[in-house]
């Protein structure tokens, strides 16, 4: 992936992954990073808040999956209060100068708390989304399918299109009034909706849509398509292995005497979008 | 000034959890409710002013779109309200992160004595329920007295401005710590004290203990400190490191074995040594990948050139059965102690669990204190928060059925963590303790969590006693400690680090100090959850996630740097020293002065008496069954049976894919829905190399005899590793036995020889197994207590004793991930193989339990000739020329050639007139036989050759072939058998427990 054209050096993207406090997925997340092309920095919550690092060195900053304080008052809301109170200005002015942010699982959680999703008239500040209890009363670890939106600002799932990726959550489902829907769908925010094998949107039916989101709801981006947040984990698909039935996608290849699959995979193409329209932009 | 803040859902937000006990009443004890609300309290015992409260309410505790909360009872509508919380004392996490949020949101430090209690409240609507049946609800379903307490409200009891009231479950000990000094005139004196104290000293040991206090020159060191008779501190000391759990007395013991049908004797002199120890070294010489075996918290074997794994298994039996939740939680996250107290520590790369239950539709008279439903719940709950928040993919596990364990339940955990091979250097294997080296412990803070176990549950409660001897594990506490140690140990801070788990203090600082012979502790420095402890109590307190480290002074600020990074607490509580003594102060004062050599010094060897009486001449023989003529009915009804069913509710709540290592899943095949063989994960993401990992656990084979039980149960992992692509020449073994008491006795263990003799059979097919297949035996545990006694009708007690019970995992190596197999059927046409001979072998089997019978000629296991077709198997694997393998266990073909075909979603047709046999079968034998050394393998017809050169002279044959044609058909020669549609198969298979999530 790291691709090196005309003899060139690409241009170095830094990554920022959040640890600490029970967050957990941030060593598979760096390394999807990196196989994305980026540089992946791993950072203690308390880094950034000391400030021992300093945000303005990186450009991609990704907070990731985990039980952050728990997920004991609502799964993400304790990360994001402590990030608000120490940094939230820092980060908001960060955001505002063209930087990506991707909110994955736990971190969808503390981006929708936070308010930097949806990101509606610009306030960044306002919570007016959640995800809350899985309508089946159980954490789960399932693959999904997934419908991206063809006509979404967002920069990460460009060129994408059915895909499928690992859910882990108890609180997966994505709520909000009937006004703030409209506006997430007239303004095409809704970038990854829960699908049936068909590839069109599971309408709430349980396993394919599995926690009873509205609308299907996996994922959204802020106006900008520059701040994204979604429940599956594209990290957790970093390599052909991972999915569940790869042993089946194996054996007509080597029947045929093809090799195995090398291009990368859904998931890290999400992070290489990123990436790649960090070094056009 | 306390405030009581109740949040809840919108009313027009579906409530699950609630729906969850509106669900279960009605599944569980019939009764309909028509709604169920759960309304979240959070006590808070804090002087905080008007606006704090309300900042901390609308900033941190309500999501305005989904919340509404009050700091006044929550109006919503009820016939009943059950409000639960719980007792003082016992770990409340999110209290413990609310309070954390609260200085964080507030920018303040909450004083020591302030604390956040969280507890629920229940609105139950439903017509018609009375107070007896809410009740139930509350203490069967919501609730358990040992942990938890509850008040139950009507409409006519609630104040609609009081709701709950206050209710703060502080421990107040209001005790001033004191050390005590117990008499030893004599041996009944000191027994006397024991058993008053609940010291459980072994009888045997009293005389040897008490010369050692008498000795006049320990007398005399003891008097320049201050001290003259043994103090409690001292004697609680011995007494850890001398109980069964730390010290394995029961395995060290002496056996008289004797043979009843031969008259042959034997006397076996420590099995541990025999049978665990001595294979295992004689095996590490012959296999280069064995690390690190027999002394650690867990063995090593080397994954590739720059990493180990480690590996360990242990049970948390008796917690769970009283406090299911709570134990399983506990059980988990105190096995993942074990990798990170290895070598200098080993980072957590997966878990599996282990859970044998009694009938989970239990309906006889006896009466044990957890229904086998509630506690497969509560266990299932346990161990996914565990292993969830721990961030550790959870993704193989088993669930056995057996009325055996209606006594006990058995909850199996294991832990594998991965450690680079050098840090800072030194070989991450190794450690010591040196004289100098500051003892740290780090973690959670110590209560009176688990002091003398269970012993304390028959105290009387008061408002204020800590319920503290069930635990509630608490991972978050202890992924912080693992990410910061993990750091240190990088950065080359850690000489020497353990767990404290059985035995607190006592054991983790008594061990390490062994190293460097001697430490020094001053226990007032040991941060305290509540003042009043006594000292005794906090040098043995079993308080969870919390470590001992030895760190060299120069790195002291170092190691305290990161830990506040890691808002960890870390605390110096003495030095290690050269001594020979365990030396204890408090507040100056000496409370304890032990030789550390005393341990090993003349305590006398436990000694079983073992007598075997073979099963035919106990009067077991083959039940007399006629052939069956349906046996279409025949292999659904084996389908459905609980022990085979699909358990998918259970796999699909563990997150299996955390860490990004998933490789083999815990359900695999086109409908991803089949249990693999094996799991395997890829711990280092940048190499090619995978951990295969599988457990085997057939403990209905001990019925007839557990030596074959043991060769039987490790023959199946074995076959799970090689079917899933192990490499058959690194094979790693942890042994977990669970056995019922064996010591004799002739009013409460009249059958305690026997159950000896058991155990002594299944540790020489341990040692013969682990020899023949060169597994050796990188970790193991015993728990030698699985008895219950249950209420019966009429009062009565009754002994329910488990099935003698191995649960054996096998680790491997596969060197390429994608080299992997599966057992799922792969394509139309590919020709289907067994591999290995079916014989006439169906004692104890899924078969004769169906019809409630036992029989007499259980699966033997014969490695030597098994394995020539294990290596055979192993290289066509290599070789990528088969497309699925799968071992043939419980149920026999007739069950594992169905799960083939539903991993597959693909038909096949099977002539059972072509297995391989050593003589001719009836067709019903052939197809629910349990012979071991058996697999179904399919392949690729343009690579039959190339497959069937491999085998040459071994017992193989194709046996039929993969359809298209979602049917499955087996035939005996000319003669139909079964013939069923894939989805009346998988229909069987899923719908037991196709309703749970």
């Amino acid at each position: 992936m790291e691709a090196v054209e005309n003899g060139m050096s690409p241009i170095p993207i830094d990554a920022l992954v959040l640890t600490g406090y029970g967050l957990n997925c941030d060593n598979e997340t760096a390394h999807a990073l990196a196989l994305a092309g980026a540089t992946p920095h791993r950072v203690h919550i308390n880094a950034l808040i000391d400030g021992d690092i300093s945000l303005p060195d990186y450009q991609i900053m990704v907070f990731g999956g985990g039980f952050s304080w728990g997920d004991d008052h609502g799964a993400g809301v304790v990360q994001a209060v402590r990030l608000k109170n120490r940094v939230g200005h820092q980060l908001l002015e960060w955001v505002a100068r063209g930087n990506l942010v991707m909110g994955i699982c736990n971190g969808f959680q503390v981006l929708v708390n936070l308010g930097l999703l949806p990101g509606l008239d610009g306030d960044y500040t306002r919570r007016s989304v959640a995800l809350t209890h899985n309508d089946c009363g159980n954490f789960r670890d399932d693959w999904v399918r997934l419908a991206v939106s063809a006509h979404t600002p967002c920069v990460f799932t460009r060129g994408l299109e059915g895909i499928e990726l690992p859910i882990r959550h108890g609180e997966g489902k994505f709520v909000t009034d009937a006004d703030t829907l409209n506006r997430l769908e007239a303004q095409k925010q809704v970038v990854l909706r829960y699908a049936n094998a068909d590839g069109r949107p599971a309408g709430g039916a349980f396993p394919a849509n599995p926690n009873g989101s509205l609308n299907d709801i996996a994922g959204i981006c802020d106006p900008t398509g520059r701040v994204f947040g979604l429940m599956p984990h594209p990290e957790a698909y970093h390599h052909w292995t991972n999915h569940p039935e790869w042993t089946r996608q194996k054996e007509p290849l080597r029947r045929a005497g093809r090799p195995l699959p090398t291009a990368p995979t859904p998931g890290v193409r999400i992070f290489a979008n990123a990436v790649a329209y960090l070094r056009t932009a | 000034m306390a405030h009581r803040l109740e949040i809840t859902l919108k009313n027009d937000l579906f409530d699950p959890e609630g729906e969850g006990v509106r669900r279960k009443a009605a599944d569980y004890f019939h009764l309909a409710l028509d709604r169920v609300r759960t309304i979240q309290v959070l006590t808070i015992d804090a002087a905080l002013s008007h606006d704090q409260c309300e900042r901390i309410r609308t900033e941190i505790f309500t999501n305005p779109v989904t919340q509404v909360s009050s700091f006044a009872p929550l109006p919503e509508p009820f016939d009943w309200v059950v409000w639960v919380g719980l007792r003082p004392g016992v770990r409340d996490n999110p209290g413990a992160t609310a309070a954390e949020a609260i200085e964080d949101g507030l920018g303040i430090r909450l004083p020591p004595e302030a604390a956040v209690y969280t507890s629920k409240r229940y609105c139950i609507q439903a017509k018609g329920l009375d107070r007896a049946a809410v009740d139930r609800i509350a203490g069967e379903l919501l609730a358990n007295d040992i942990i938890q307490q509850w008040r139950i409200y009507d409409r006519k009891d609630w104040g609609a401005d009081t709701g709950i009231g206050i209710i703060i479950p502080k421990v107040i000990l209001d005790h001033t710590p004191t050390v005590a000094t117990v008499p030893i005139g004599s041996d009944g004196e000191l027994q006397a004290i024991s058993d008053a104290r609940s010291l459980a000293l072994n009888p045997n040991d009293i005389p040897v203990i008490r010369a050692y206090f008498r000795d006049p020159a320990v007398r005399e060191a003891r008097r320049a400190m201050g001290l003259d008779d043994p103090t409690d501190v001292e004697l609680e000391y011995i007494s850890q490191a001398r109980s069964d759990h730390c010290n394995h007395n029961t395995f060290r013991g002496r056996f008289d074995y004797r043979d009843l049908a031969t008259g042959e004797t034997e006397t076996v002199n420590n099995l541990f040594k025999t049978c665990i120890e001595a294979p295992t070294l004689a095996l590490k010489n012959q296999k280069d990948w064995v690390v690190s075996v027999l002394w650690d918290n867990a063995g090593a074997g080397r994954l590739d050139g720059d990493h180990y794994y480690v590996i360990t298994g242990e049970t948390h039996n008796s917690p769970s059965n009283m406090e299911a939740y709570g134990g399983a939680i506990t059980g988990i996250v105190g096995v993942y102690r074990d990798p990170l107290g290895t070598g200098k520590g080993a980072r957590l790369v997966m878990g599996a669990y282990g859970y044998c239950m009694g009938p989970r539709d239990y309906t006889g008279p006896l009466r044990p204190r957890l229904h086998p439903r509630r506690l497969l719940d509560g266990v299932i709950e346990g161990v996914r928060d565990g292993g969830n928040k721990s961030g550790i993919p959870t993704p193989f596990g088993q669930v056995l059925f057996h009325p055996g364990y209606l006594g006990k339940c058995l909850v199996f955990v294991t832990a594998l963590g991965v450690m680079p091979a050098r840090v800072a250097g030194t070989p991450a294997e190794e450690k010591t303790t040196s004289p100098g080296d500051l003892v740290i412990m780090c973690g959670g803070r110590v209560g009176k969590d688990g002091i003398h176990g269970v012993t304390a549950s028959s105290e009387v409660f008061s408002e204020h006693t800590p319920a503290g001897h069930v635990q509630i594990g608490d991972p978050y506490t202890q992924k912080k400690m693992h990410d910061f140690l993990l750091e240190a140990r990088d950065a080359g801070l850690i000489r020497f680090v353990t767990d404290n788990g059985g035995g607190g203090l006592s054991s983790s600082v008594g061990e390490s100090a062994r190293y460097s012979n001697g430490a020094l502790i001053d226990l007032e420095k040991v941060p305290l959850k509540y003042a009043g402890l006594d000292q005794w109590e906090i040098w043995v307190s079993e308080s969870q996630e919390r470590m001992t480290v030895a760190v060299a002074p120069e790195d002291l600020e170092a190691f305290m740097a990161l830990s506040r990074r890691h808002a960890v607490e870390s605390t110096v509580i003495g030095s290690y020293t050269d001594t020979g003594k365990l030396h204890i102060r408090y507040e100056g004062k000496t409370c304890a002065y032990v030789d550390l050599s005393l341990l090993e010094s003349g305590f006398p060897q436990w000694a079983f008496e073992a007598r075997w009486q073979p099963p035919e001449h106990r009067g077991l023989c083959e039940p007399v069954l006629g052939e069956p003529t349906d046996y279409n009915g025949l292999v659904l009804e084996m389908l459905a049976q609980p022990n085979t069913c699909a358990k998918n509710w259970i796999a699909r709540q563990y997150d299996h894919e955390v860490q990004g290592t998933s490789v083999i899943k815990p359900l695999i095949g086109a409908g991803r829905d089949v249990p693999p063989d094996a799991a395997v994960i890829r711990p280092v993401l940048t190499g090619p190399r995978g951990l295969v990992f599988t457990q085997a656990l057939i403990p209905q084979y001990s019925a007839i005899d557990a030596y074959h039980m043991t060769g039987c149960t490790i023959d199946e992992a074995v076959r799970r590793i090689i079917a899933t692509g192990g490499n058959p020449d690194h094979i790693g073994g942890v042994d977990n036995f669970c056995w019922p008491n064996i010591q004799y006795d002739p009013e409460k263990n009249p059958d305690g020889r026997f159950k000896a003799a058991q155990l002594v059979r299944a540790c020489k097919a341990l040692r013969e197994s682990c020899l023949a297949y060169g597994i050796p035996l990188l970790s193991g545990k015993d728990s030698m207590y699985v008895d219950g006694h249950l209420p019966g009708r009429f009062g009565e007690r009754h002994k329910v004793s488990a099935l003698e019970t191995l649960q054996f995992s096998a680790v491997s190596v596969i060197d390429d991930i994608t080299r992997c197999v599966t057992m799922d059927l792969k394509a139309p046409g590919d020709i289907i193989y067994v591999l290995g001979l079916t014989r006439a072998e169906l004692g104890a089997s899924a078969y004769y339990e169906l019809f409630g019978e036992i029989g007499c000629r259980v699966p033997e296991a014969h490695p030597e000739t098994f394995l020539p077709l294990y290596r055979a198997l192993a290289r066509a694997i290599a070789e990528e020329i088969v497309a699925s393998a799968h071992g043939v266990y419980r149920g026999g073909l007739g069950v594992h050639l169905s799960l083939a075909a539903i991993g597959g979603r693909l038909g096949l047709t099977v002539d059972l007139d072509q297995v391989p046999t050593a003589r001719p079968l009836r067709p019903d034998r052939l197809l629910f036989s349990e012979s071991a050394g058996r697999l179904i393998v399919s392949v690729d017809p343009a690579q039959r050759q190339g497959f069937e050169k491999l085998f040459t002279g071994l017992p193989m044959a194709a046996v039929g072939t993969v359809t298209a044609e979602p049917v499955m058909e087996i035939r005996n020669g000319d003669q139909p058998l079964v013939r069923l549609a894939l989805e009346r198969l998988v229909d069987a298979w899923k719908r037991p427990f196709g309703n749970l999530i």
